[in-house]
């Protein structure tokens, strides 16, 4: 982070990102632009802002992608059935889970998709350490936290510092 | 009764429409547990799960039944941006809304 040569690809990647999304918006309407030129060079400036640019390797985020649709797919069904359930059967659990991740946009990521995979919901994040509602205290929790964050790690180029 | 000159083959049901319709219906069906869950389970935390996870599959199965009939691809880059705002969102506003509960010192339920 910080350097001036790996900071302009991912800000060029931002914005035909913010471009792609206004196309969408005004439907290949030409006049579009006129306010669409604007306000994707106003939202690149907002996003450099907001959030130091950080590389993103493209290849682990294209394998991301199908690894979150199956477990949220997973998810959804596991609550699904325990909503349904006559019985119900939760077991509730809260644990602490040490993230080696690096503070930032990396954390944050893991934070949200925590939420959306089978069972786990991200509660506090206090001092690099993630507590962890579970619904059913009998799974293995830990190691699909491990492999979700193993996968953040090479999608933000970083490496997990083992503590 | 036409709604539009050119609409004829709209007439008849084709395959993508059953298509349609069935991811409509699952979608309708997770949309349901989410609030069954809701409903019927016993702290915010446990609430939670179910709100995030099967709306967020609700909502994907409807975009993707609504995108199986969309009539250009802006329209499905449309549905699939309100999607990914939805599941941002919901991630977000779960971890804050469970954040402050904890903090605030609401016990989790045990069975």
């Amino acid at each position: 982070m910080g350097n001036r040569k790996t900071s302009w690809p991912s800000i060029a990647v931002r914005a035909s990102l913010f471009t792609l999304i206004w196309s969408v918006l005004g439907g290949g309407a030409t006049a579009s632009w006129w306010v669409g030129i604007p306000a994707v060079l106003l939202a690149v400036i907002v996003s450099v802002a907001l959030i130091p640019p950080t590389p993103l390797i493209w290849s682990e985020i294209l394998r991301f992608v199908p690894f979150f649709f199956q477990r949220s797919l997973l998810g959804g069904t596991d609550v699904a059935w325990r909503a349904f359930h006559p019985r119900m059967p939760i077991a509730p659990d809260l644990i602490e889970y040490p993230l080696q991740l690096p503070p930032g946009l990396p954390q944050a990521f893991m934070v949200n998709t925590v939420s959306l995979l089978p069972g786990t919901l991200s509660a506090v994040l206090e001092h690099n350490v993630l507590k962890v509602h579970v619904l059913d205290r009998q799974k293995n929790v830990v190691a699909e936290l491990k492999a979700l964050e193993q996968i953040v790690a090479r999608m933000f180029d970083t490496s997990l510092n083992v503590s | 009764m036409y709604d539009a000159p050119g609409r004829t083959r709209r007439q008849t049901i084709n395959p993508s429409d059953y298509l349609s319709a069935a991811l409509l219906i699952a979608g309708a069906v997770f949309f349901l547990a989410g609030t069954l869950g809701l409903l019927r389970f016993p702290d915010v935390y446990t609430r939670l799960h179910a709100l995030t996870k099967a709306d967020n599959v609700g909502l994907g199965l409807m975009v993707a039944g609504l995108a199986v009939q969309a009539e250009s691809w802006s329209v499905v880059g449309k549905l699939l941006l309100i999607w990914w705002l939805v599941l941002i969102a919901g991630a977000s506003v779960a971890h804050l809304i469970a954040s402050g509960a904890l903090q605030r010192g609401i016990r989790m339920w045990k069975p």
